[in-house]
This record gives structure tokens, sequence and C-alpha cells, in this order.
């Protein structure tokens, strides 16, 4: 027997690499640009959709399976999945056709991320900060309605499931195969996590990193010195929605279904933007130690609610205190750290030794004029 | 009962009004875009519920109630979040969050209240109708009759109260220059705890006129903010006579709207009432990206201030 504290471990680490790119894309946005991207959501949904809606159809249409507007249909929709699986787990070639069909359903939704984070740029020209937010809210709400109500999308009210390309794992791997497959997919998404960490923290120490800081700090310099505050906007909302859509097919995949209703702007904008304040706006290592440390909460709650509700004879559901503690803490940090537990510094774009070097032998070679 | 499509139209638009001009008056005197209008409205909704289960009357009757208690969690908000994060000058994207994390309190504690009235009285709050309980007067629905005397029985004091008491001038010099108004010795907090008030209490009233033709749950505000957020953001942040507008054309859209394209589309867009109105929204902003306010709204406003206090303009 498995005992459940590996389960727990293992969702606190899968959601954890989930939410820390969503989180670190926000941070790009919000913490060095400074766009108000209330529409988180609608990235992530682009990723998810795209596994959910396109590239599992595709696989479908190679294989010879249905993959029109049948594909979606709830009552046949798990069969042509399971059939998919078995094709993909059989031999060595199901394995490649599995893999590059994992690799081809991220570089698509990227490219659809990178699509719609030039599409939401747009009125991100003309609109300014509440109005602008809002804007993103609502376009985040309107796709997700959609796919709610348009069921050949993604199945509509009733989760469409897609072709799990690990499933070998939990085939070949005999009674503990749905282990197997579980830990796999969760060091998958940690080393793509880890990956989005030092890709984040490159392009903010670089040139365009900085560009987008001067949009931050002020605007009216920024255009004095001749910045394209257009172009620096559109190309940081288009890096951002990549990496969301990128959490959102990730997502997909570790649920093994994509279920329109499961993309709420709470659970895709506002607990990324909580975890955002909570780490440190601007900061990408106190994003990590934000997600890592409201996750662990969280789980731990929705864990053991029923035991602290008999403990402390509470008269009512303690999955609410969720909320109450999300919101407390949101509302500590704006009024008491506002910098968050890890502040933004500095950032310098050498490392400090070798800063120290070039002033020495700039200095040596002052002496030797 | 069955009541028309036009009555619930009506009721929705009216109730969308009330919300939307809610968070454009604490917009503008507080630069807070207020998130947390979503569960004050649920919570307008819980308070005519329990009204009508304690004393089993009419539920109009606790409408009163329903402002003070939204008034009261305004007053909440501003003391303990909004008072200290305005008086450190804070970046409006800040004030937003602020309002966020109350938002998500006043949710689970709409829910603790959910489940005490289930385990200790024995209710069901999750799925609650309150049209049952409106009834037909005079051969019209009273619910339509209540939500524009509503809107218009509120609107009117606090048009009285901005254009002809002193505390009126007041939030207007702090809305046009919040420095200068404070030189002059204007307080700021008195003006920002009026909008509280005022906010908070117009927000419980539109939830609780909004459940009238809604399926009253916990998530009730949350599904509506959106429509309610389009509304403000159509007519125009900045005017709370845009709000009104706003919600008047958004409610109106989302019910006759979709039902007039239901003629030569089909009934399949009745499911897609919420995007009607996030169309609207997007049409209205990528042409005025400053509210509907823009076409001739806020300067007739001002003609209309004008030739109410002429005078009183030059005192100042």
């Amino acid at each position: 027997m498995i005992p459940p504290v590996v389960y727990l471990i293992l969702s606190v680490l899968a959601e954890f690499a989930i939410f820390s790119i969503v989180t670190l894309s926000l941070n790009l946005e919000v913490g060095h640009t400074g766009i108000a991207q209330f529409g988180r959501v609608l990235a992530v949904e682009v990723g998810a959709f795209t596994v959910g809606g396109l590239s599992s159809r595709l696989l479908a249409l190679i294989l010879g399976f249905p993959a029109g507007v049948e594909y979606a249909d709830p009552l046949r929709n798990y069969a042509i999945v399971d059939e998919i699986n078995k094709a993909l787990s059989g031999n060595a070639l199901g394995l490649s056709l599995g893999l590059s069909y994992f690799v081809i359903s991220l570089v698509l939704a990227a490219i659809f991320g990178a699509l719609v984070g030039w599409v939401t740029s747009r009125p991100a020209i003309r609109l300014r900060e509440a109005y602008l937010g809002i804007s993103l809210l609502a376009y985040g709400e309107m796709l997700m309605w959609i796919a709610y109500n348009y069921q050949p999308l993604v199945g509509g009210t009733i989760a469409v499931g897609v072709p799990d390309p690990l499933r070998i794992i939990q085939v070949k791997g005999g009674p503990y195969g749905g282990l197997y497959r579980y830990v796999t997919i969760t060091f998958i998404m940690l080393a793509i996590a880890l990956l989005t960490y030092f890709f984040v923290e490159r392009l903010v120490k670089s040139q365009f990193g900085r560009t987008l800081k001067m949009h931050r700090d002020c605007e009216i310099a920024a255009s004095a010195y001749g910045l394209d505050l257009v172009r620096t906007r559109t190309m940081s909302l288009i890096v951002g929605s990549t990496l969301a859509a990128l959490s959102g097919a990730l997502y997909v995949f570790y649920a093994g279904a994509c279920n329109a209703s499961a993309f709420t702007r709470l659970t895709w904008t506002f607990w990324p933007w909580a975890y955002m304040m909570l780490g440190g706006i601007g900061n990408n290592l106190g994003i990590l130690a934000g997600v890592l440390i409201f996750l662990t909460v969280r789980v731990l709650i929705v864990q053991y609610r029923f035991d602290l509700a008999v403990a402390l004879r509470l008269p009512f559901d303690p999955i609410w205190l969720e909320y109450t503690i999300a919101g407390l803490a949101v509302i500590l940090i704006v009024l008491f750290k506002p910098h968050g537990l890890i502040p933004e510094k500095p950032v310098t774009t050498l490392p400090r030794d070798r800063i120290k070097r070039i002033l020495k032998s700039v200095g040596e070679r002052m002496e030797g004029r | 009962m069955g009541f028309t499509l036009v009555e619930d139209a009506i009721i929705y638009a009216c109730s969308l009004g009330l919300l939307a001009y809610g968070i454009n008056l604490i917009y503008i005197c507080t630069k807070t875009f207020n998130f947390a209008h979503a569960c004050m409205a649920t919570w307008g909704l819980y308070v005519i519920f329990s009204g009508v289960a304690i004393f089993g009357v009419n539920p109009y009757y606790f409408l009163p109630l329903t402002f003070l208690f939204g008034a009261l969690l305004g007053v909440i908000c501003y003391a303990c979040i909004n008072g200290p994060l305005l008086r450190r000058q804070a970046a409006a994207v800040t004030l937003m969050m602020s309002t966020l994390g109350y938002d998500l309190i006043l949710y689970s504690s709409i829910q603790i209240y959910n489940d005490f009235l289930t385990y200790e009285f024995g209710l069901y709050p999750r799925m609650i109708s309150m049209r049952m309980y409106d009834f037909i007067m005079g051969g019209v629905r009273a619910g339509t009759v209540i939500a524009i005397v509503l809107t218009a029985v509120t609107l009117i004091p606090l048009h009285l109260l901005i254009s002809k008491t002193k505390l009126g001038i007041a939030i207007r010099a702090t809305v046009e220059n919040p420095s200068l108004a404070t030189l002059s010795g204007v307080k700021p907090d008195k003006v920002y705890l009026t909008a509280w008030i005022i906010g908070g209490g117009l927000a419980c009233l539109g939830g609780a006129m909004i459940s009238m033709v809604l399926i009253g749950t916990p998530v009730m505000g949350w599904l509506i903010i959106i429509s309610v957020f389009a509304s403000s953001i159509v007519g125009g942040l900045n005017t709370i006579y845009g709000g009104i507008m706003g919600g008047l054309i958004i409610g109106l859209a989302e019910y006759l709207g979709s039902y007039l394209l239901t003629a030569p589309l089909g009934s399949w867009i009745l499911q897609y009432k919420p995007v009607i109105s996030l169309v609207a929204m997007s049409i209205a902003l990528i042409a005025f990206p400053r509210g509907l306010v823009e076409i001739g709204g806020v300067p007739l406003a001002e003609k209309l201030k004008k030739l109410i206090t002429p005078s009183k303009r030059e005192e100042i």
C-alpha cells in the first residue's frame, strides 16, 4: 500500500509546477511591465482548449478515429480516447507517437497563446488601468462561457477526455503503474516550471527586461527616451500569454481531461494574483515561494478539513476557511507587507564579482595613463 | 407564478444599474474599483431570504434593512482595508486587490452563514427562488415597479446630496482634485466614508432586487458581477449616471436583445446571454475608451448641474 501522504506531496508538487508557471507569467506582465492583467485565465483556457479541442483531435484523425463533432460527444468521447490510449501504449511506434503528440500539443498551445496575447494587446493600446483590467477579465469570462455552452469545442458542461501520452507507464508499471505515471508527469511539469523560471529570470535581466521595468516605472520617461510603449506592452503580453497557455496545456495532460467549467477566474486569475502578492510582486524567486506556501496551506485545508471540523466542533464545513485565509492573507499583505515576503531587489545584469573585476581593470587603465 | 420576460428584463436592468452606479460612486470618490461588490450583492439576497424565513412576510419589507447591512459592509471595508490604504496613497491595482481579498472573506462568510442556516434551522439556502414571493399589484408585477422606483428614489437624494449640500461640494472637490480639496479644508475621510456607505448599501440593495429574477445561490454575485462591471465600463466609470445608463443598456441587451435574436438565429442564442453583454462592452470600449458618457452624458449632466446650482458655484 502506498501511504496517502505520497499522493498529497505529489499533488502539491504538481499544482506547484502548474501554478508557478501561471504566476511567473502573471508576474512578467504585472510585476515587470505594470499591466493590470485581470484576465490571466484567458491564455490558460486557450492552452487547455488547444489540447482538449485541437491536438487530441489531430491525433484521433491520424489514428483513424472519429475527430469531428462526435469526438466531443460525451457518450462517445471516452470510448474514442480509450482506443487512442491503447494504440499509444501498445508498441514503440505508439510511444513515439504519444511523445510527439505531447510536444506538438505544447508547441501548438504556445503558438495559440502568443496569438491570444497579441489579440489582447490590441485593447491594451488604448485602455488604461481599471478599464483595461476589467476588459481583460471580461474576455477570459467570455471564452469560458462559450466553451461551457458550445459542446462541440471541449464537451460543454461535461469534461472531454484527452489521450494520455504517458499511458504506457501506467500499463507496463503493473500494480503501481498509476503512481509511476503520476510521478513522471509531476516531474516533467516541475522540469518545465524550472525551465520557465530560468527563462523568465534571464529575460528580466536582459535588455528587454529593463525595457519592461522602464515602462512600468515611468511611461512618460520611457517614451521620452524613445521607447516604443505599444511594442513593449505587446511583447510582454505575448510572452506572458505563451507561458500561461503552456501551463493550461500541462494542466489538461495532468488531469487527463479538459473541463470548461474548471477554468474559472478565481482559480486561474485571482489565486495567482494572491500567490504573486504573497511572494513579492516583481521578484521571480518570491513568486515560487509564494506559490509553494499558499498551495501547501490550501491543500492541507482541503485534505484535513473533516478532522478539523470534528476537532474544533465547527458548525460549518471548514472548506470555506480556505477562502477566509486567502482573503485575509491578501489584505494583510497589502496592508503590512506591500512588497511581499521577498521584495524586489535591483537587478544586476552581471555577477557582482565580474562588475568588480571590470571596475578594477578600468581603474588600472586609468592609473596607467 | 409566471412573469413576462419584459418584467424580468426591467428588474434585471434596474438592479444592474443600482449595482453599477454603486461601483462608479466608489470609484469616483476613492479611485478603488470594488471587486467586493459581488459578494455584497449576494449578502443582499441572504438578508431578504433570512427576513422571509424568520418573519414569513413579503421580501420587499426588508429592502431598507439590506441597504443598512450593505452600508455596514461598506463601512467595515473602509475602516479596515480601504481607509489605511488610501491614507498611504496606494496604487490603483493594490486598491483593487485589497477589495478582492475582502470579497473572498465575504464569500466564505456567506457560505458559513449558509451552513449555519442548514445545520441550526434546517433551511436550504443554497438554491432559492425569491421570485415566488413576488406578487401582482394593480395589474403589474410589484417587482418592476419597486425596481424602477428604487432606482429613481436612490438616485434623486444622491443627486441632491451631490448638487445641493456642503458634503456634495466636498465630494465634487475631492473628485476633481484631492490635494487641492484637502488644502481648502475638505476632509477626504468623510467623502470616502460617504461613498462606501452609499456604495455598499446600493450593492446589497441591487443584489436583493436582482435575486427576484435569478436563482439565488452563494455564487450569484460572482455570476452577475461581470455584467455589472460591463455596465459600469460601458456607461463610463467616472460618472454615476453612466452606471445607471450602462446597467439599463446591458440588462436590456441581455434579456430583450437575446430574445430578439432568437427569431433569426434560433433558441441556442439564449445560452450566450452574458456573451452578448460582453460583446456590447467590447464594441463600446473600442469606440469610446472612456465609456458612453463621452457621447454627451457628461456635458448634459454638467449643464443640468449648472442649471440647478448657478450661484453656488461662484460662492465656492
